[in-house]
């Protein structure tokens, strides 16, 4: 009995599920049951029970009722487990009673309506232990009748106890109690007595508490005034002797320990006395004479002392029944339960335990408020707790561990290979990505975010690991889920190896494919050499075919340019210069080096022998724009050698270019070239040209000789000259030898050398000096042949001066006189064309006005 | 060096892909769904066949349901395009001269 105002606050919770059922009993006094019932009991497989924990979600307890309840718990649930609790109850109380003592077995038909006259005896009609004793299917109603059964025949109302007199229920109180097995009625009846116990108007021989102490306890009890009447029907009838039993039951449904003991207790037919919390057993010991005092209260109705009952279990001791109200199923919310039974223990410590509000008269007004103010925030905290419970325990740590799988797996495959990321590979795939997203962002890896975030989940998970309980499931969860992902990386790993899937049956293979290996559509076996492969072209080019060569360039072209992004990814991974002398990663770098450029001289074919009727592979190589533009790149990654070599090679061919042989043009006549010339002109100009140009401005003058003798010699100046990059390679020549003389890097030999060479070069070109003006004066386009006279003026005897003055004379002339019927800003232009020219010589075009 | 002997590879043809990459930079005739023709240089391939061309005049063959149901041609030029590689019927070099 005194443990009940322990655990006090705890009612509001475990009593909140039967809120409802009382207000059915309002509602129900106008309801017939047949009218309300709607038989879906009948349909319930019993066999099935089962797996009602596994519906109603009782956190993976296997034994239902032997689990922790919360207070998240409905109605339906609480009913059924406790139902299943007085079932055993009812089990092992059929062992040890004989059939004949259970006399109320005809009339748990609910089907006999409340109605009826023969309805005597409403108490243990509906107890839920029917399908033990009867052996009909409408019997048979569990769950559901254990709902809808019992709560109607509650007399519960005020009004509705006419139907089931006091005395009458007193009786049926006695006689089940003595049995040991009480219906729910007996159970609401006995809250409602220990309810009303509290109250003021309570005149139970045993209960006369101060009415100073009510009121604090009030808010606990809701329907506090409702029961009060109930107890007083009841209080009229002078002695109760096993009200304190039900009491216990009063708080009890959400108890699994009620069920384990009372199924413990029960059968020996002691009296079952309900202990709210362990922790009140041992109230009787605390000092205080008022609390010891309450304790004593409920003992003379009892054969013995609640207290002995553990002790002495053999003894015919009444069966305690332990109550934590605070349990509450789920993992989780277990914890918080926990936490807060020790807070509710937790102020007992520094004062006396109030075991009943009677207690509180003997204390101080401090006391008094101290008291009051934690039961307020106690019970505001299960109310919390409650709440916040609703869902607890819907999700198994299984199934939130499968979730976090499917997760990280889904992470993984999206990303693909987190262990390939910072490779060469990914970074040979999409270079230009990877340099855009580290200059945009500043980062070293575009894809680190992500990888990052990876690697912090999975840090964070090893962390929740390390925190872990050892031994526990969820640590096994969290080794398989690592498991896990290793396996999804390492299949993401394997993908691209296993690009088919043969299943069994089926008539074909399944191709795999994502993002970066697409689906093979035709699958052609890359032969073991590469040269295989080329041979047969190779073969073609002997032959003189236009369709082979061109394949065979264009082939080239694509070698050229391979080797040259593997040179200029080699470049980036030189190793860092080392003192003195080499090491290992610094000679094969080298060795790496020197073999990417012989691959790519070959490449080039350079060296394929010179001459013939058919056009010299790298010239050919020059006549296509992709060709032209790889020359700049091919310069840098070759020797100076090399390049000397390339240039002798260009000036050799010069006539054979396709800007020189197709890019003739006839002085005096409009300038009639195709577009694709002219933009291939303009490509070799912008491509070629600087490369040549550079590398001649290293050259010495000797080397500049013979390059002159070699155009002299083999070439038609005649072709070249008439040709605008003819006419700028001859510049450049010039230009160049000049430039030597005028620092005076040429010593007296070299330059005699040049002086020879040179006028040699004059003898060949003055007869095509006239004929080397593009288009008519008027077409504008001759600013690079005034450069070229300019040049040669520069480097010519006076003779020569002359000799030059004579041949293009004419065209200067022209264009002076041109220039006066010109708009000022193009005469202008044209004058100092001309002008660059005739200042070389000495002279100036306002001389000829 | 396994570097260099890939890199001998790359020049030969060992897929139908390298046949276009052959192309690259050259100018191409490009034969798409829907009746249309393009032909212009091509910067960019990949392996859909999605395409980036440069200077590309367009021709577009029109059957107009009017007149005697004549084929009549509708041209574009674009300076640059990109053709998705699903409308991509057949790739050519093109020969001008």
């Amino acid at each position: 009995m005194a443990g009940h105002n322990t655990a006090a606050p705890g009612f509001s919770q475990s009593y909140d599920p039967f809120a409802d059922l009382s207000k059915y009993d309002d509602d129900l006094e106008a309801l017939n049951y047949e009218d309300t019932y709607d038989g879906l009991g009948d349909q319930l497989d019993e066999t099935d029970d089962a797996f009602n924990d596994d519906t109603f979600g009782d956190g993976g307890n296997v034994g239902s009722s032997q689990g922790g309840v919360g207070k998240d718990f409905d109605f339906f649930g609480a009913t059924a487990k406790v139902s299943n609790a007085f079932e055993e109850e009812q089990m092992r109380f059929q062992r040890h009673q004989p059939a004949p003592k259970v006399p109320v077995a005809p009339q748990h038909d609910p089907y006999m309506g409340y109605g009826s006259p023969a309805y005597t005896q409403p108490k243990p009609v509906r107890s839920g232990y029917e399908k033990y004793r009867e052996p009909e299917p409408t019997a048979d109603l569990q769950v559901d009748a254990s709902i809808w059964g019992t709560a109607p025949k509650k007399p519960a109302t005020p009004s509705a106890a006419g139907y089931a007199p006091p005395h009458q229920q007193q009786q049926q109180q006695q006689q089940p109690a003595s049995r040991k097995v009480m219906s729910l009625e007996e159970v609401e009846a006995a809250m409602r007595a220990q309810a009303a116990s509290k109250t003021p108007v309570a005149t139970s021989p045993y209960m006369h508490p101060p009415p100073l102490a009510q009121q604090p306890h009030q808010p606990q009890y809701p329907r506090q005034e409702h029961v009060d009447y109930r107890f007083q029907q009841q209080a009229d009838i002078p002695s109760q002797p096993f009200l304190s039993p039900h009491d216990g039951r009063f708080a009890s449904p959400a108890d699994p320990h009620q069920a384990q003991l009372q199924g413990a207790g029960g059968p020996h037919g002691h009296p079952v006395t309900i202990l709210q919390r362990p922790s009140s057993k041992h109230v009787p010991n605390v000092p205080s004479p008022l609390s010891h005092q309450h304790q004593q209260y409920p003992q003379p109705p009892q054969p013995q002392p609640p207290q002995q009952q553990q002790q002495q279990p053999g003894m015919p001791a009444p069966t305690q029944i332990l109550q934590n109200p605070a349990r509450v199923s789920g993992d989780a919310s277990r914890m918080g339960g926990q936490q807060a039974h020790r807070q509710q223990n937790s102020y007992g410590r520094g004062q006396p335990v109030i075991t009943h509000p009677g207690q509180l008269s003997g204390l101080s007004d401090n006391e008094k408020a101290a008291f009051l103010e934690a039961e307020a925030r106690r019970a505001k905290r299960n109310h919390k707790i409650f709440v916040l419970s609703k869902d607890n325990g819907l999700m198994t740590p299984h199934d939130k561990n499968f979730i976090t799988r499917i997760q990280l797996q889904q992470l993984v495959s999206a990303t693909g290979d987190p262990g390939e990321y910072g490779t060469d590979a990914s970074l040979a795939e999409d270079f230009y990505y990877q340099v855009h997203s580290s200059l945009r962002a500043g980062r070293p890896n575009p894809n680190q975010p992500l990888n990052n975030f990876a690697q912090t989940y999975l840090f964070q998970t090893g962390n929740r690991h390390g925190n872990m309980r050892r031994g526990r499931g969820p640590e096994n969860h969290m080794q398989r889920m690592e498991q896990q992902v290793q396996r999804a990386v390492e299949a993401a790993k394997n993908k691209p190896k296993n690009k088919q899937l043969v299943i069994e049956g089926s008539l074909g293979k399944i191709s795999f494919s994502n993002a970066k290996t697409p689906k093979p559509l035709l699958n052609i076996k890359r032969t073991d050499s590469g040269n295989d492969a080329h041979r047969p072209a190779s073969a073609h080019r002997t032959h003189e075919s236009n369709v082979g060569d061109r394949k065979v360039t264009l082939r080239a072209i694509e070698e050229v340019y391979s080797t040259l992004m593997k040179m200029e990814d080699h470049e980036r991974t030189i190793p860092p210069p080392t003192n003195g002398e080499k090491d290992q990663a610094q000679i094969e770098w080298e060795e790496t080096a020197e073999k990417l450029n012989k691959h790519l001289w070959d490449a080039l074919k350079v060296h394929d022998p010179v001459g013939g009727s058919v056009m010299h592979p790298f010239i050919t190589f020059l006549s296509y724009p992709k060709g032209k533009k790889a020359i700049p790149r091919v310069f840098r990654q070759l020797n100076h050698t090399q390049r000397t070599t390339i240039l002798t090679m260009i000036v050799v061919h010069l006539d054979q270019l396709d800007v020189v042989q197709g890019a003739q043009v006839q002085t005096g006549e409009p300038i009639n070239m195709s577009a694709a010339m002219r933009e291939s002109i303009e490509t070799f100009s912008m491509a070629v040209m600087p490369a040549l140009f550079n590398l001649l401005n290293d050259t010495e003058l000797h080397i500049v000789t013979g390059i002159l003798g070699i155009i002299t010699q083999q070439i038609n100046i005649n072709t070249i000259a008439r040709t605008r990059i003819g006419i700028s390679v001859l510049t450049m020549i010039l230009s160049r030898a000049e430039i030597i003389k005028e620092n005076g890097l040429a010593n007296e030999q070299s330059w005699h050398q040049w002086v020879v060479e040179f006028n040699n070069f004059f003898n060949h070109l003055e007869p095509t000096l006239p004929h080397i003006f593009p288009g008519t004066v008027t077409s504008g386009e001759d600013v690079y042949v005034w450069q070229f006279l300019a040049a040669i003026g520069i480097g010519a005897s006076p003779d020569e001066q002359q000799r030059l003055v004579i041949a293009v004379k004419d065209r200067v002339m022209d264009t002076v006189a041109l220039s006066k019927t010109l708009p000022s800003e193009m005469a202008k232009q044209r004058l100092d064309n001309v002008n660059l020219f005739m200042r070389s010589i000495g002279l100036d075009v306002e001389l000829l006005k | 060096m396994a570097d260099v002997e890939d890199s001998a590879a790359a020049g030969s043809v060992a897929e139908p892909l390298d046949l276009v990459r052959l192309l690259l930079d050259e100018v191409v005739f490009v034969k798409l769904r829907g009746d249309r023709e393009l032909k212009g240089r091509l910067h960019a391939y990949d392996s859909h066949m999605n395409l980036v061309l440069g200077d590309v005049l367009e021709t577009i063959y029109v059957v107009d349901d009017d007149e005697n149901d004549e084929i009549r041609t509708v041209t574009k030029k674009s300076e640059m395009l990109f053709v998705r590689g699903d409308s991509v019927v057949l790739v050519s070099p093109h020969n001008s001269s």
